[in-house]
């Protein structure tokens, strides 16, 4: 007999295989009454062991079973080996035709465990075509045979003899298992079948992809437009196709000003945030666009290297780019260098402000003049720094140092929001999100714990 | 029941109104010192909406300085109240704390008179028995 190796220390049926048609004895046990019994009886009786057996049998169900499959045994046996009509060589053919993809075997049984993972790098190293072969190759394992009654007689009688074969090596394997199994890696096989060709789309593509093209265009249009403003500058005006004139002002300001590609940077950042439909505020942009600076700059590099589109997005990077940010362009480069100078003291209070402005003029429902916009900034400021101012003074005035809810609540009380009919935890319940209101409000959980505890 | 409570009404109604008729009576007396002095006219009008304006801001001031004292976890109103109240205005606050000072300076030295005179008078208390003693022994 043939000594096969160990299921688990080989990863696929067809090494397996290989190792048995080396190892095994030439020899021709029977004389074959029809292809498909010699190579089944042949299969069984040159394997030993029980999972190469039903790897064997799978290959086996698979050849007998697929309509290809027979089709190809024929072709076997007309073709040259038909003389030498050997377990060997038929395993051979098998080997030679089979396609990469096998039938995913149930888990729960300890040792069917190998032969599911054989199965599953099969079938993970199956391509998206094997999906047609496999449909017909999950029949066998199932009650199948709806088309085919005679090859079911011997599914049956194979199954019976892997039964005993398992039965034979001790292993726990019942009789409801196959049929469990069956069904259930029916339904398994089928549903990998449909995650696995998800997987190589998903690894296949880079995350350069997931970018949208759009951002793209703007970024080279911007590129333009600094290099324009850059060259009013200082060097002279750059062509759009002209990539050594383009590499060139940008390697001659780069020493000078290394911020000016942050500052693209950051002006692409803003450019796609106007095109999201952002505000007119640019400094506050500035501020947000510093984390997104490390993957602008690379996109600015890829956009100065690629040729083709410096010629597309031209066209509608600047009719997209009004007149309008020409203005921030100059207005952030000279701010730039200087980063710790007043820009800091104006910015904290325009970045957090431009948000409520931008809320503002939401609601508004109308456009907005600028300088209307300004004047809601200068009030908003005016009403944060005396409601900050209250509350530092409150919680003084309580001799402590840390504002807390009480000193808020004196401050609502002022104002008449809060009163001896309203109370805070009534405001609190109206207008806060779950989240803070668990926080403000005691409310006791299950084993009658309070939270926040007082 | 009733009665009662509409008398309590009358009577607290009636309070107000004499409480504002007084309010009216020294803002009318401050307009016209001011009319004096920047030689301007103030009409009936505008010395009634002042006043109205004054006791309604007092009121508001009374219960913020009611919730002031209530924050501080105290029952009394103390200046620091007031202090807090009048922080808006540059001006008030300056002439307020400068007041408090100058009561606080008041109140000192009305306690250092008050410690003299306690001990003038033990000091006499004891002199004139002192005397007696030495009166009586001789």
């Amino acid at each position: 007999m043939a000594d096969s190796p160990s299921p688990d220390s080989e990863p696929t049926t067809r090494t397996l295989l290989r190792r048995v048609l080396d190892t095994a004895d030439v020899r021709s046990p029977r004389r074959r009454r029809s292809a498909r019994n010699a190579i089944q009886r042949s299969v069984f009786e040159t394997t030993s062991s029980r999972s190469l057996g039903s790897q064997t049998k799978t290959s086996v169900r698979r050849r007998s079973h697929g309509a290809r499959s027979i089709g190809r045994l024929a072709h076997v046996q007309a073709s040259a080996y038909l003389e030498k009509d050997t377990p060997r060589t038929l395993l051979k053919n098998i080997l030679l035709t089979a396609p990469e993809s096998s039938i995913m075997m149930p888990n729960p049984v300890v040792k069917l465990v190998p032969l599911s993972q054989v199965v599953q790098s099969y079938r993970r190293e199956s391509s998206q075509g094997s999906l047609e072969l496999q449909l017909p190759e999950l029949d066998p394992p199932t009650t199948l045979g709806p088309g085919l009654p005679t090859s079911s007689r011997k599914k049956q009688r194979l199954r019976l003899s892997v039964f005993q074969q398992e039965v034979n090596q001790g292993l726990p394997l019942s009789q409801e298992l196959p049929v469990n199994a069956d069904s259930s890696s029916f339904t398994r096989s089928l549903n990998l079948t449909f995650t696995t060709p998800l997987q190589p789309q998903s690894v296949r593509r880079p995350g350069l992809a997931r970018r949208p093209p759009t951002r793209r265009a703007v970024d080279v249009g911007a590129l333009l437009q600094d290099l324009q403003d850059n060259s009013v500058a200082s060097a002279p005006p750059v062509s759009r196709t002209d990539y050594a004139t383009t590499s060139s002002p940008i390697s001659e300001l780069q020493p000078p000003l290394p911020e000016v590609t942050e500052a693209a940077g950051s002006e692409e950042a803003v450019r796609v945030k106007e095109l999201e439909g952002s505000s007119e505020d640019e400094d506050t942009s500035g501020e947000p666009a510093s984390p997104e600076l490390a993957t602008s700059t690379p996109e600015l590099l890829q956009a100065k290297q690629s040729h083709e589109f410096l010629e597309l997005p031209p066209p509608p990077g600047v009719g997209v780019l009004p007149s309008e940010p020409l203005e921030p362009v100059p207005a952030r480069l000279p701010s730039r260098p200087r980063a710790a100078g007043p820009r800091p003291y104006r910015d904290p209070y325009r970045t957090g402000l431009s948000h409520y402005v931008k809320l503002f003029s939401f609601h508004a429902k109308m456009p907005m003049e600028k300088k209307a916009v300004e004047m809601v900034e200068r009030c908003l400021d005016k009403y944060f720094q005396n409601l900050c101012n209250d509350l530092e003074v409150f919680a003084a005035h309580a001799g402590r140092k840390t504002v807390k809810p009480e000193d808020l609540e004196l401050l609502l009380r002022r104002q008449g929001l809060v009163t001896d009919e309203v109370s805070m935890h009534v405001l609190v319940e109206q207008h806060l999100p779950m989240e803070y209101r668990q926080l403000l409000i005691p409310c006791a959980f299950s084993g009658n714990s309070v939270f926040p505890a007082h | 029941m009733e009665s009662e409570a509409e008398a309590e009404e009358q009577q607290e109604f009636s309070y107000q109104q004499r409480l504002k008729a007084a309010v009216h009576y020294t803002v009318g007396c401050l307009c016209n010192e001011v009319a004096l002095d920047k030689e301007v006219q103030f009409s009936k009008q505008t010395i009634a909406a002042i006043s109205e304006v004054t006791f309604r801001q007092c009121e508001h001031f009374a219960k913020d300085l009611e919730m002031f004292a209530r924050h501080a976890k105290r029952s009394t109103i103390s200046t620091e109240d007031v202090k807090l109240l009048a922080r808006r205005s540059n001006s008030l606050l300056k002439y307020i704390t400068e007041k408090n000072e100058e009561i606080a300076q008041l109140n000192q030295e009305q306690k250092a008179k008050k410690k003299k005179k306690l001990e003038n008078e033990t000091k006499n208390s004891i002199e004139p028995e002192d005397t007696e003693v030495m009166e009586s022994e001789n």
